[in-house]
This record gives C-alpha cells, structure tokens and sequence, in this order.
C-alpha cells in the first residue's frame, strides 16, 4: 500500500518536475485569473470578451506557426478553416448531435480539406501556393455566404452541453466564466501538444524539410507525408480554434471569415514569434489585445494607425518576434549575475 | 444575344479594372519581391481624396482624378522609402505582414481625413450617354475604361520593353543583388514601381467607385480578383497577369449568369485551382531552375 | 572476384542539351575508398544525384549491395535510399541551421523512429525512450569526431570545419554501409583536411563502411584513395590506384588541357 502511495507522489513529483508540463500549467492557471477579475469587478464582459478571444486565435495561431515557422510553408486560407470550426460545429449541433461529435465530426472534414492542400502543395509552391490556399478560404467563405443550411448572416448556438450532462451557457457571467476557464484548458493542452510535436521526430523532419529539403530526403523525410502532417495539423488547430469560438460566443457569424482575418493571425506569428509557443500567443495580445484593450480606448478609429505602426516596427527591430525581447531580457539578466560572479571569486582570489 | 453582349463588355470592363490591378501587384511583387496586400487599399485611400476633392470644392471628376493619380504617386514613394526599403533583409514572410501594417495604417488614415461615411463618385463619362449594340446598351464610360487601360498596358510593356529604364525594371526584377553589382540604380527602380503600382491601384479604384462607391473595401473584390489574375497567368511575366484578369472576368461574369449565381465563383475558383495542379507556375510562368 | 558494393552501368544524364554524365560505367567494391575526380562541371554532383535517386530520369542502372541485398536503385525512392545502407553529404553543407548539433545527427536517424505522430503529440513513453536511445547514439558519434561538448548548439554560427564534420556525422546515424562524400575536405585548412584523413580512416575501421567521395583536394585524394576514378564533360577518362591515375595521360590532358 504504502509503496504504491510513494509510487504515486513520485509519479505526481515527477509530472511537475518535467518542468514543460509546470510552467504551460503555470502559464494557464494565470491566464485563468482573467475571469477571476471579471467576478470581482474589477474588468469588465467586455474586456473578459477579448481575452477570450486572444486565447481562441492562439490555438489557430500555434497551427499556423507550425506551418509558417516550422514548415516553411503558407496558409491564406485560415480564416476559411476557423470558420469552419465555428459553423461546422453549429451546424451539427443544430442537427442533433452531441457537441463532442459535433466537433470531432467538424475537425475530420477540415482535417480532410487541410490533406488536399497538402497534396497540392507538392506541387505548387511559393506565392502559387499562398495564393491558392487562398482560394481554398474563399470558396469555403462563398458557401458559408450563400449555402441554405447557415441561414443567412449567422447561425445561432445556444448553450452546449459537455459530456451529455453539464450545459453552460454564455449568459450569467458565472458560467460564462466557467466557458473562459474550459476555453484556455484547451489552449494549454494545444501548447502542450505543440511543444511535445516539434520537440519530437516529427518536428524535426518538419524543420528539416523547410530548410533543406534535399538533406530531408536524403535522410528519408517523405516530403509528402511531412506536407501533410504539416497543414493538417495547421488545419486542426485552426478548426480547433473555430470550435472553441463556436463554445465560448455560441454563435457564429457566416461573413467574418475572410482574408484579413487570415492576415491577422499570420502577423500574430510574425511579430510574436516564429517557433515560440509563449511567443504565439505573445503575438496574439499584441494583435488583437494591445488595439482593443488599450489604443481603441485611448485613440477610438484611429487606433488602427498605431497597431499599422506596431506590426511595422516590431517587424524591423526584431525579426524573430517580440519573444526575443524576453529572451533578451533573460540573457542581459544571465550577464548581470555572471558578471557579479565572477568579479566576487576575482576578490577572493 | 443581348443578354451575351451586355455580359461581353461588362467583363471587358471589370477584366480591365482587375488587370490593371494585377500588373499593380505583380510590379511589386518582382522588384520587391512581396506579396503587397495593401495594393487595395492604396488605391482606396487615393480614391477618397479624389472624392473628397470632388465632394467638398466641387471639381470637376477629371482635375480630381489627377489630383488622386499625383497623391498616389506620393503615397507609392512613401511607403517605398518610409517602409519598404528599411525592410529590405526582412525575411519573406514579414515582409508580407508589413504590407498589412500598411493597410492598418491607411485604414486608420480614412476616418482620420474623410470621416466614416461612404463618399459617391461618379462615373467618368455620364452613363447617360451610350450607343445600343444587338439591344444591349454599350456605355461610352465602358469604352472609356477599356480603351484607356488597354492603352496604359500596352505604354507600360511598349516602357518595360523598350527603353533603358525598363531594362533596368526588367533586370532587378530577376536578380536585384546582381542587378546592384552591375551599377542598376535598383533603388529608384523599386521606388518608381511603387509609385507606378499605386497608380494603377488608384485608376483600378476610381472605375470601381461609381459601383460601389468609395469606402474602405470597395476594392476588396477587385484585389482577391487580381491575386487570383496573377497566379492564374504567372508571376514570372507582366502579360500572364493581364491576361489572366480577363480570363477571370469573364469566368466569373459568364458562370455566374449562365450557371449559377451562388456557385459560379465556387466553380470558377475550383477550375483555377485544379489547373495550377497540372500548371503550377501558370499560364505564362516558368519554373524557376534551382540545384542542388 | 568480390562482388561489387555500387555499380553504375552505363550511366547517362542530360539537362536540356547539355550531357551531363555520358555512359559512366564504374563499380565500388566492399571496404574500398574511391576517389571520383574531374574538372569542375565534370559531373561529379550529377553522378552522386543519380545515384542516390535524387534524379530518376537518368540513362543506365544503379545496382547496389546494400543491407537488403542487390537491389536497383531506380526501384527506390530518394527517401528510402537510405533504408539500403547508402548516405550521402552535400557539396554546400546541407543542416538544419536552427537546430542543434545534437538534433541534426537526429534527423540522420528519422528512419528508425518507429513512434509515430500520435506518440508525439502526447509524449508517450515508446516516444521518449526511442528518443533517449537515439540521442545515446548520436553522442557516441558526437564523442568519436570529438565535437560532443557541441552537442547542444546551434548549427547556425558553427565555423566550416565543424559544419563538415557534423554531416558526416549525421551519415553515421544511419549504420550506412556506403557513404558518399561530396567535396568533404572543400573550404578546410590543412590542418583540418590532415585531420579530416585521419577521420575517414577510422570510419572505416570503426564503422566497417565503404567511402566514396568527389574531391578537388589532389593531395587528398592520392593520400586516401584506394582507388580514384577520374571524368571530364561526364565521360569515363581512368579509374586506377592513385598513383597510375596520376600518371595517365588523358587524366592530365583533361585538367591541364591538350597542348599542341
Ligand atoms: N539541375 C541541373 N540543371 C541543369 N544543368 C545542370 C544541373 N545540374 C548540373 N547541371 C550542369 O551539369 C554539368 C555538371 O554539373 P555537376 O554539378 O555535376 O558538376 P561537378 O563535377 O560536380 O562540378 P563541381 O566540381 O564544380 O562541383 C554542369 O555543366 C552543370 O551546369
Ligand atoms: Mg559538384
């Protein structure tokens, strides 16, 4: 018995220990203060609204950076799949279905769509490819437009029902706090895959593939199968995104889908960081947060100047991404006490 | 037949306005090497001044227009000094996200300066006047538009292709760091593209405006339609582009009237799709030779 | 006889006009290291390309011995040559810059990861111990070339010498029984082209490999070859020990050119 206890605390010791799983908890169990903050009024529905909203596209986001950052690879087409994600999972539930298969149904179909883009960008490639996924996002923004079954401008949702027996519904604020809290889980959970997918031989092949592919193949990296696994993972993740906006909002609009949104969550990339988890989602607050939770306040319209002007120079000063800023940060800290360090032993000596 | 007639030079039409907005991009594309996202919205921008002009002190539609090619010309130098050539080691990738910067800029210029209500612009040519063609009414604004971009085109190759400034356009856009070795002044090249690109943009908005008037996406249709235009002809040339934004307004004017309305553009997209698996750089386009 | 490891019957490549490699016929024998010379634009590259299936659409066959017996090596796909025991270098160092040293040998070993996506979305332990193992063997190699204290670097920033070794390293992952080597000593200095002979050597023992490898370096190539094959404009000129190759007159009139 009491082996099987010490066994226990060890394994549990050993989980926080593996210090990946510790700080992505860590990172969530702070995101999830947010609503904590809307309970005691301190922010406001709106404001909880955001952060929502900042942790949804940061699941498309993290997708997105698997292609842009370790694929080497574009999509144009990333809004047509979040859409996705919200509609589908709409659509199925106005039919019936459970949520879970509702959503598992709807990330299939993505999931199979994302597969087609990844044959074809065998063999189309560079601003082609861009440009036709593209075109992917807007034939699937023509049916979400102009399809019977989404009726017109949106499809209402209504309150989802998890497992068969919860419902949550985003009205009272208190299960809508509840909503914010499942949202980020499965944002830290996303992170977690991530980080274990691109720390593996997957994400390995995936790098090497966008670098060199002929090293790649000389080494056995199926340049196919690496397509694949790299844009329907961007796709899951997108649709992913989708399903979550579709839980936390609880209706989706049929007309928001279109290449700006694509655009945005490339910027989240860009300027939070290519590869970096946390710098995704950095990239996230910056795009989205930083214009509606300070400049829209401040500068009303004209706030668009400001993030026009923040994407632009974070691009020119820091080409990998504002994440480099705490990297920065860090390594000037390291210095500092390296150098207090050794100027005590040049004491001593 | 006049049905067949009405729908030819509507498509001449908006083929003109889609090329022109192609060759914009694919300008830019070759000497900056950028995918320019804010091509639509330059021209936007541009067309509000027009309008504003024209709203505000009455002028007549040709002295605005002018006045909107000159500011484009400014707006084109701007963004290539301001923005474009600190950016010039940024990777490809960033650099399309400054052009978005770009359009958050513009986007947020436009309340700044014109307010947030949609300004109306007349055609060129009142729509009153026309000539009747098989029971189809031809406008002469129609004709205006299409003769004047087919010119301007055909001025810009008869440019490209002839003189030493498009040799020099020509040189950069297939290899600007050998281009700069062999003394092409590839600076003002890329500056003068911009401008040139805005311009086009600009004309390409001014056509749209009577139809949609002037507001922030008015040329959202026009863009998406031009990036399909150059990936349909092929980046690689200035023609492919051209022809295909004619390509296009006609597929999509014709399907969505002979077929579908609703799925017209999903058929003529797919199509598009389906042929760049078996012609991957194009109509035009060739395929760049790399070793390894 | 013994029966040979590579052989290239008749081997023919053409770009556009331009022939390439015209009717090469040579064979690699067990254990050997074989130089490949010729001028440059000889089509030595091409060569290495055809045989590692980089281009399928040459002329004549590629048979080798490898770890699956006698196969032809057209039936193969580029990605699965490396399942027969054969592995290659670039002539431009071909790594993954953002990755490091350790994870670069890594990617010599994707082959025999037998985890599979799912595994590593959730880490499972079948992921992390084929990890540990494979990383366990990369050091070994890493300790071999003595660049171990590396190990956790990026490539990116490493100076030539050690870029040169970490490619060969990674074609050690793999337990090839054939490696080919293009241009390996190119951009060293002497010192590091002595060190890198010494290296070769002990692959050899070490590993019980076959080498075959192009290379510009003539001090090189006599000092290390067992047998050197020579080509111009993609045509068989020699193929001797050094020393006769050396001394051949069509081998000379190609690098030095025909006086008249
Ligand atoms: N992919 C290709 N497309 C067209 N021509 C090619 C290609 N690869 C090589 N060539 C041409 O084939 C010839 C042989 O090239 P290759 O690279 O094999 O020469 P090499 O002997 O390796 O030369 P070097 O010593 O300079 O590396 C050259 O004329 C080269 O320009
Ligand atoms: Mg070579």
């Amino acid at each position: 018995m009491l082996t099987i206890l010490d066994n226990f605390t060890k394994r549990v010791h050993g989980f926080f220990q593996g210090h990946v799983y510790r700080n992505y908890l860590l990172f969530g169990a702070a995101v999830m203060m947010i609503p904590l903050m809307h309970n005691f009024g301190i922010i406001g529905s709106g404001t909880l609204g955001i952060w929502a909203y900042i942790v949804i596209i940061t699941v498309v986001a993290l997708g997105l950076n698997i292609l842009l950052g370790f694929s080497g690879l574009i999509s144009l087409g990333t809004a047509g799949f979040v859409g996705a994600g919200a509609l589908g999972t709409g659509v199925f539930l106005n039919m019936g279905l459970p949520f879970e298969l509702a959503a598992l149904l709807t990330i299939l179909i993505a999931a199979a769509i994302g597969a087609l883009i990844g044959f074809f960008s065998l063999r189309v490639e560079g601003i082609y490819l861009a440009i036709a996924t593209l075109f992917v996002g807007e034939i699937l923004r023509q049916i979400y437009t102009q399809i019977e079954i989404f009726g017109g401008q949106m499809i209402n949702i209504g309150a989802i029902r998890f497992l068969g027996f919860f419902t949550l519904n985003a009205n009272p604020p208190s299960e809508r706090r509840f909503l914010f809290v499942i949202i980020v889980a499965v944002m830290v959970l996303m992170m977690i895959a991530m980080h274990h997918l691109v720390h593996s031989k997957t994400g390995r092949a995936l790098l090497a593939m966008s670098r060199s592919q002929a090293a790649a193949q000389a080494m056995g990296v199926s340049i196919l199968s690496y397509r694949l696994i790299a844009f329907v993972t961007a796709t899951v993740f997108a649709t992913v995104g989708g399903v979550l906006y579709a839980v936390y909002i609880q209706n989706a609009p049929t007309t928001a889908w279109t290449l700006d949104l694509s655009l945005f969550v490339i910027a989240m990339v860009v300027v939070g960081g290519f590869k970096s988890i946390y710098g995704t989602f950095l990239g996230a607050f910056i795009i989205h947060g930083i214009p509606n939770l300070i400049l829209a306040e401040l500068f009303g319209d004209v706030s668009y100047i400001f993030s026009g002007v923040l994407i632009i120079v974070v691009i020119l000063f820091y080409p990998y991404g504002a994440i480099q800023v705490f990297y920065d940060v860090r390594k000037w800290f390291h210095k500092g006490r390296l150098k207090l360090t050794t100027k005590r032993s040049d004491r001593s000596a | 037949m006049t049905e067949f007639v009405r729908l030819f030079f509507n498509s001449l039409q908006t083929g003109s306005i889609f090329a022109l907005a192609a060759l914009g991009i694919v300008l830019i594309f070759r000497t900056s090497r950028t995918t320019n996202f804010a091509q639509g919205l330059i021209g936007t921008f541009n067309a509000y001044v027009a309008a504003y002009f024209l709203l505000r002190f009455g002028w007549n539609v040709w002295l605005v227009a002018l006045i909107a090619i000159f500011t484009a010309f400014l707006t084109g130098v701007i963004i290539d000094t301001l923005i474009i050539r600190p950016a010039a080691k940024v990777n490809p990738i960033s650099k399309q996200i400054v052009t978005l910067g770009i359009i958050m800029i513009l986007v947020g210029l436009i309340p700044f300066f014109f307010g947030v209500q949609p300004l109306l612009f007349p055609s060129f040519i009142p729509s009153r006047f026309g000539i009747d063609i098989l029971g189809a009414t031809l406008r002469y604004n129609t004709v205006f538009i299409i003769v004047l971009s087919v010119a301007l085109m055909g001025a810009m190759f008869w440019f490209i292709q002839y003189t030493r400034w498009g040799l020099a356009t020509r040189v950069t856009a297939s290899n600007e760091t050998t281009s700069k070795l062999m003394g092409v002044p590839t600076k003002s090249v890329t500056m003068v593209s911009w401008a040139t690109a805005a311009i086009l943009g600009t004309l390409a908005a001014l056509f749209v405006a009577p139809s949609v008037s002037v507001q922030p996406n008015m040329m959202l249709n026009v863009q998406l339609s031009a990036f399909f235009a150059g990936t349909l002809g092929g980046f690689s040339t200035f023609i492919g582009p051209v022809v295909g934004a004619y390509i296009i307004a006609f597929a999509r004017n014709f399907t969505s009237f002979y077929i579908s309305d609703i799925w017209g553009n999903v058929l003529v997209y797919s199509s598009i799709l389906v042929f760049l698996y078996f012609k991957p750089y194009g109509l035009f386009g060739k395929k760049p030779t790399k070793k390894v | 006889m013994k029966t040979p490891l590579l052989e290239l019957n008749q081997i023919s490549m053409t770009f556009g006009g331009l022939k390439a490699v015209n009717d090469l016929s040579f064979s690699v024998f067990p254990g050997e290291i074989v130089g490949l010379i010729g001028p440059n634009g000889a089509g030595k590259t091409t060569v290495f390309n055809c045989v590692t299936q980089f281009y399928k659409d040459y002329e004549g066959d590629v048979f080798f011995d490898g770890l699956k017996g006698k196969v032809d090596l057209r039936t193969i796909k580029v990605t699965d040559v490396i399942d027969q025991g054969l592995v290659r270098t670039f002539q431009n160092v071909e790594l993954i810059p953002d990755l490091s040293i350790m994870n670069n040998l890594l990617i010599g070993a994707h082959k025999q990861f037998k985890s599979r996506l799912i595994d590593h979305l959730f880490n499972t332990k079948k992921a992390r111990q084929e990890e540990a193992r494979l990383s366990e063997k990369a050091l070994e190699i890493l300790t071999f070339l003595k660049i171990d204290h590396l190990k956790d670097f990026y490539v990116k920033g490493q100076p030539y010498g050690i870029l040169k070794k970490i490619e060969i390293a990674r074609t050690l992952m793999s337990d090839p029984k054939l490696i080919i080597l293009d241009e390996p000593a190119a951009g060293l200095n002497d010192r590091e082209t002595d060190e890198l002979e010494a290296l070769i050597y002990q692959i050899r023992e070490k590993y019980q490999t076959t080498i075959l490898l192009i290379e510009h370096d003539m001090g090189f190539v006599m000092n290390i070859c067992d047998r050197v094959c020579a080509i111009s404009f993609g045509k068989f000129l020699a193929m001797d020990t050094p020393a006769k190759i050396q001394k051949n007159a069509l081998v000379q009139e190609a690098y030095l050119g025909k006086d008249d």
